[in-house]
């Protein structure tokens, strides 16, 4: 049986008494790709916070590698790489010196930390560009700063939180050949997106949340089948809309 | 390894050109203006001419074995004490062209200004006022010293130099050497305007979401920014003051004792903004509060009025960390010793101490909070 690397047990985030994600039950397994796909609001962003230890759940449970992220924060959280939604990187910093910045969070130093900066930067295609400041990057370079900052430190496990919008085909192309590459030479990967083509195209298995809780959970085709009595002649949005619903979602999230 | 984390930070504000725009180009004017705006004030004060005022003393008074050597001190600065065991003072100023009368009586004493010698009254009064705060310590140590208090208040041989000492009148400061060291500690004091940039792109853009996602605990991302703003603000204070050196003459009188000064408010000051940003997790909120509790902190410290001729209590000077860095560095500039170092340095060090503590735990709280 393969490693469980992350079990959340009914978790729970209440905000004023309001379930934004309500008795989550998730299993990933080592070397999944496991997406997350859910309309805005839907509690997508406060689970990946739960996970990363960002947010600390109101009710049940989150175990990374078998652990506590709360409790044993410095045992886990160095295997995992977040990649957050923003471009979390700082314009006035090289591109090295972003890697080298976020990198060195994790304990790494020295020849470790320089071979690390390389690998990354090598690993996303910006090691010709590594002297240049990041303000004056592309949006699509700007997205693979921000992935070789978290993967400096060899992650087991890397949380991506919608890491394609805003860029063109190329660099989306790019970024998700990389994250299969990633999963390729073991890393278990969590994904999140709007793009539902990616998320068919990068993900073994897929989750669809809504109103804070799982409605579907499976491969692609499995899901397909389940709104189609048996046939996979549906597109994911399609069935994504199907078990959503078509009503605009103007939360906040 | 925290190190590279100060040392991206550090590189991340030297490289925002607004960050030495201010910390330089700001004392810089300031000086520039306020000196040239306080010059004629502090200069009738500087060039006054000998003059004479008149004392009465009482057998009371705790100094009274020591008359001679405070006329003799005030006779160096310029001021000729005479002695009128009779009359009223109103008249004797005014029969004699005195410009102020002193009666000492006890461990006080009681002055009179003449009207026609405005500045000459405010001359004999920081005279007086110094003679006293001097004089009483050293009575007071003497008395510590008879009565076996000794070890808090030095050795017996100290006290009794005292009588043969120069009695410490501070000397005048004209007002480009006042307003170059006060408004040197007053930016030291807004240093904290220089993580500005850096925390708001770690808010904006998630960063901080980042540095949670760490091994790093809140103390050392907490050192990671206090280390690079100091040391980023004393670069700038540096240079600063190398510039107005310069370009005003400003007289730093011990550079070591005022540099060390100079840093100790760079600390504090950077702490407390550190503390106010942690508390409020906003930047304008903190600007504001900063700025507006430095300017008090000014204003009774004598950033603005000289503290000299300060007409704010005793009690909200001595509250005011300013006061204590303004007048250590002044006095080390004039008389090249201070006894105010010890306090700026005291104050300093609980106040980052204090602030430190806050931000911390203010940092672990709110992340507990966002949990």
């Amino acid at each position: 049986m393969t490693e469980i690397v992350l079990k959340t047990t009914d978790l729970t985030k209440k905000y004023q008494n309001k379930a934004v994600v309500d008795g989550l039950n998730l299993e990933i397994r080592r070397g999944e790709v496991f997406g997350l796909l859910g309309p805005n609001g839907a509690g997508k962003s406060t689970t990946m916070n739960m996970i990363c230890s960002l947010v600390r759940p109101t009710a049940g449970t989150v175990e990374l590698f078998g652990k506590n992220p709360w409790k044993d924060k410095k045992e886990v959280i160095h295997k995992v790489g977040y990649i957050p939604q923003e471009l979390a990187i700082h314009g006035n910093l090289k591109a090295w010196e972003n890697v080298e910045l976020f990198t060195s969070l994790y304990g790494i130093k020295g020849d470790t930390l320089k071979k690390a900066v390389a690998d990354s930067l090598e690993y996303v295609g910006l090691a010709e560009r590594r002297q240049e400041f990041a303000k004056n990057f592309s949006g699509g370079m700007k997205r693979r700063l921000n992935i070789a900052c978290a993967i400096g430190h060899k992650p087991e496990l890397l949380i991506f939180d919608e890491p394609t919008v805003g860029i063109d085909p190329q660099s989306r192309n790019f970024i998700l050949e990389k994250i299969k590459e990633s999963n390729k030479n073991g890393a278990t990967v969590i994904y999140t997106s709007h793009y539902m083509e990616e998320v068919e195209a990068i993900c073994t298995r897929i989750a669809i949340m809504d109103n804070g809780k799982i409605i579907a959970c499976g491969t692609s085709s499995e899901l397909k089948k389940l709104v189609t009595n048996g046939s996979e002649d549906i597109t994911l949005e399609e069935v994504f809309l199907t078990l959503t619903g078509k009503k605009l979602r103007d939360y906040a999230e | 390894m925290i190190r590279y984390l100060i040392k991206n930070n550090f590189k991340l504000m030297l490289r925002n050109k607004w960050n030495l725009i201010i910390l330089v180009l700001g004392p810089v004017l300031i000086i520039m203006a306020l000196s040239a705006a306080f010059a004629e004030l502090m200069k009738s004060y500087e060039g006054v001419d000998e003059f004479s005022a008149g004392y009465r003393v009482s057998k009371d008074f705790v100094m009274y074995e020591h008359m001679d050597e405070i006329k003799e001190a005030g006779n160096k600065s310029g001021i000729d004490l005479y002695e009128y065991p009779e009359g009223k003072p109103e008249e004797i100023i005014a029969n004699n062209k005195l410009a102020g009368f002193v009666e000492f009586t006890g461990d006080s004493y009681v002055l009179y200004k003449s009207g026609d010698y405005e500045v000459e009254g405010l001359t004999l009064e920081y005279f007086v006022s110094r003679i006293m705060d001097e004089g009483l310590r050293g009575v007071l140590q003497g008395i510590a010293a008879e009565t076996g208090g000794i070890d808090a208040m030095g050795s017996v041989s100290e006290v009794n130099m005292l009588p043969e000492e120069e009695l410490p009148y501070m000397p005048a400061v004209d007002s480009t050497d006042y307003y170059g060291i006060v408004y040197i500690v007053y930016f030291c004091w807004c240093g904290m305007v220089c993580a500005t940039g850096v925390l708001s792109n770690e808010k904006k853009y998630g960063i901080g979401k980042k540095f949670q996602v760490s091994i790093q605990s809140e103390l050392k991302l907490y050192i990671s920014r206090l280390l690079p703003t100091v040391s980023v603000v004393t670069v700038g204070m540096g240079i600063a003051t190398g510039t107005t050196i310069l370009l005003y003459g400003i007289h730093w009188g011990n550079a070591l004792l005022s540099a060390l000064v100079v840093f100790m408010m760079i600390l504090a000051g950077v702490s407390f903004g550190l503390m106010l940003y942690y508390l409020s997790d906003n930047m304008a909120i903190t600007v504001i509060v900063l700025f507006t509790v430095v300017w008090f902190m000014g204003f009774f410290g004598g950033s603005f009025e000289t503290y000299m001729y300060s007409s704010s209590s005793d009690t909200l000077k001595q509250l005011s960390p300013l006061y204590h860095g303004n007048r250590a560095l002044v006095e080390l500039s004039c008389m090249g010793h201070s006894s105010y170092v010890n306090s700026a340095v005291i104050y300093s060090l609980i106040i980052t101490f204090g602030c430190s503590v806050v931000s911390v735990v203010a940092g672990k709280l709110r992340r507990r909070g966002r949990a």
